[in-house]
């Protein structure tokens, strides 16, 4: 259990997937200057993450290791992810109309989402068993929504500041991360 | 219905051909890998035992030879650590001290748990007998690493573990 | 049909203009050696699957073409992520998960998008040499600043120089890297590179 709880805190703050690992940046400066957009594309990418570690977790050891092809890994993983995010916006654009208007868009996006595949890639390089696999895309989706969710409130802030027009938009952005990420570093001192 | 036909089967022999491909390279790469695989092994191998020209391997555990005469034994032990599995190489000498170790592989976090790779924190193992791979707080005379107390305390029970089971297998022989 | 090559270089450079492919760009430009084996990699994957896609642009109807891609570019991955480990194995392992992550590397899928699956072969092959080039050239700089500033010094493989100051690591953590791309990009834009 101890362990379950390092995996999860480990990639929800120590090892954040944006401000850390850069796994997922598009939808960091894409959507992230309102909270509400923002809140609803983490949440979307919480849920493909975690789905999705399950399924890539069930393909390692029912289908690639038994067969002996992991050298198929990479295809087999992205072939799986873009169908499954594929199959979630069919069913939610049949049934839920205001679901799919909050998250139907960010969908697509989702499957060249690096963080879907990195968590899929560090779960299968690590070893992890199932529940450790959970732990952890649960805990990077938490450090997900929790990065988006500040950042945004910081951008919301920047559009009405003074910044060198040079500065304006991407460029300003990213050094606000490096703020962030900066901050996010003494995480590491968590002694786990 | 000829039009979905058709997708069906450009996207089959798409992913055939992948396979095909795939799995030709892979039997290139493979011999290859495993020679790397090996390389590495020695290399590490023989930063425990220096004087080490040849090992004979049995059922999981190296018998290390220097000119002919056997040194010592080491064996790869496996644990959990913080970020994920950690491997270690164990040399043990005639006389079943530690003779030291080598992490091969670990998901450690950079600067902290990652620290078990470093040699202060190796050395220490180097020429105890087993009941003192222990950390200092639970009664050995291994310090932990400041910040890393899982890491350090997964590194030291991988080690342990393993060499209780390998020494129990050498002497059922 | 120069320009499709030249264009990919300054006009539409990945990183800098398109901001495009952060990833990999952020996390592996901590030293020069990996930005070059990285940018290597890349030119590869987008090569093979640019001439891929458009030799068989015909052939693919609209509605599969996505899969028909995706599968495409993670061959080509796989390729290089078996031969980094057969033959260069160091470089592999400093790469790490970003090796199989260069198959959702948003440059390389929209080329395919964009231009290979619209364009002959020929010039297919120019601009994924040329996007190719513009997005290794953009990483060299990022690593060369990164790995000057935080290690004291510059080393390619094996070469180099350090010099008499005292680094700061702060430029090879994660934090160094925004900050360096946020600075790159406001100066660009200031001298009108980009807009």
């Amino acid at each position: 259990m101890n362990e379950l709880l390092a995996l999860f805190i480990n990639y929800a703050l120590v090892k954040n997937f944006i401000l850390i690992m850069f796994l997922g940046l598009c939808p960091f400066f894409g959507v992230s200057k309102r909270l509400g957009d923002a809140l609803s594309m983490g949440i979307a990418v919480t849920f493909v993450m975690l789905s999705s570690s399950v399924i890539t977790w069930l393909i390692t050891h029912f289908l690639l290791i038994p067969f002996k092809i992991q050298y198929m890994e990479i295809v087999v993983f992205i072939l799986v992810i873009a169908s499954f995010v594929q199959l979630i916006e069919m069913i939610i654009r049949k049934r839920s109309v205001s679901l799919y208007r909050a998250l139907g868009i960010y969908l697509p996006l989702i499957t060249t989402n690096c963080a879907v595949l990195g968590i899929a890639e560090i779960s299968f390089r690590g070893g992890f068993s199932l529940l450790e696999s959970v732990a952890s895309s649960l805990g990077a989706g938490v450090g997900f929504i929790l990065a988006l969710a500040i950042m945004s409130g910081m951008r919301e802030r920047l559009e009405i500041s003074d910044v060198p027009e040079s500065f304006e938009g991407l460029p300003i952005a990213f050094i606000t991360a490096s703020l962030l990420s900066l901050s996010f570093i003494v995480f590491r001192g968590i002694g786990l | 219905m000829k039009e979905s036909w058709k997708r069906v089967i450009v996207l089959t022999s798409i992913v055939a051909i992948s396979v095909v491909v795939l799995s030709s390279i892979y039997n290139i790469t493979e011999p290859e890998i495993a020679k790397q695989k090996e390389i590495k092994f020695e290399e590490m191998l023989q930063s425990i035992f220096p004087s080490a020209t040849d090992y004979s391997e049995k059922e999981g555990i190296y018998e290390v030879y220097s000119d002919n005469k056997r040194v010592g034994y080491a064996f790869m032990a496996d644990g959990k650590g913080y970020g994920g599995d950690i491997e270690i190489l164990v040399g043990v000498n005639e006389d079943k001290t530690i003779k030291g170790i080598k992490v091969l592989k670990h998901t450690e976090t950079p600067g902290l748990g990652a620290k078990i790779t470093e040699r202060w924190f190796t050395d220490q193992f180097g020429g105890k007998s087993i009941g003192d791979i222990r950390l200092k707080e639970e009664g050995g005379k291994i310090d932990a690493i400041t910040g890393a107390t899982i890491s350090s305390s997964a590194a030291v029970d991988t080690v342990y573990g393993e060499y209780m089971e390998k020494i129990k297998m050498m002497e059922e022989k | 049909m120069i320009k499709d090559f030249t264009n990919g270089i300054v006009k539409v450079n990945p990183i800098f203009v398109l901001a495009l492919g952060l990833c990999p760009t952020l996390a592996i430009s901590t030293s020069i050696d990996n930005a070059i084996g990285m940018g290597a990699a890349v030119i590869f994957v987008l090569l093979f699957s640019n001439l891929m896609i458009s030799l068989i642009r015909n052939v693919i109807s609209k509605e599969v073409r996505i899969p028909c891609f995706i599968v495409i570019i993670a061959t080509f991955v796989t390729i290089v992520s078996l031969s980094l480990q057969a033959y260069l194995p160091s470089l592999y392992e400093s790469l790490g998960i970003y090796v199989p992550l260069i198959v959702v590397n948003c440059i390389i899928l929209g080329r395919a998008e964009a231009f290979a699956s619209k364009n002959p072969v020929s010039r297919s092959v120019l601009d994924a040499l040329g996007i190719g080039l513009g997005f290794t050239l953009s990483l060299i700089i990022i690593s060369i600043i990164r790995e000057l500033l935080g290690t004291g010094g510059i080393s390619v493989f094996g070469y180099g120089f350090t010099l008499p100051f005292s680094p700061a690591t702060f430029f090879i953590m994660p934090a160094g890297a925004f900050l360096v791309m946020g600075v790159l990009l406001g100066l660009l834009k200031r001298v009108g590179v980009i807009r």
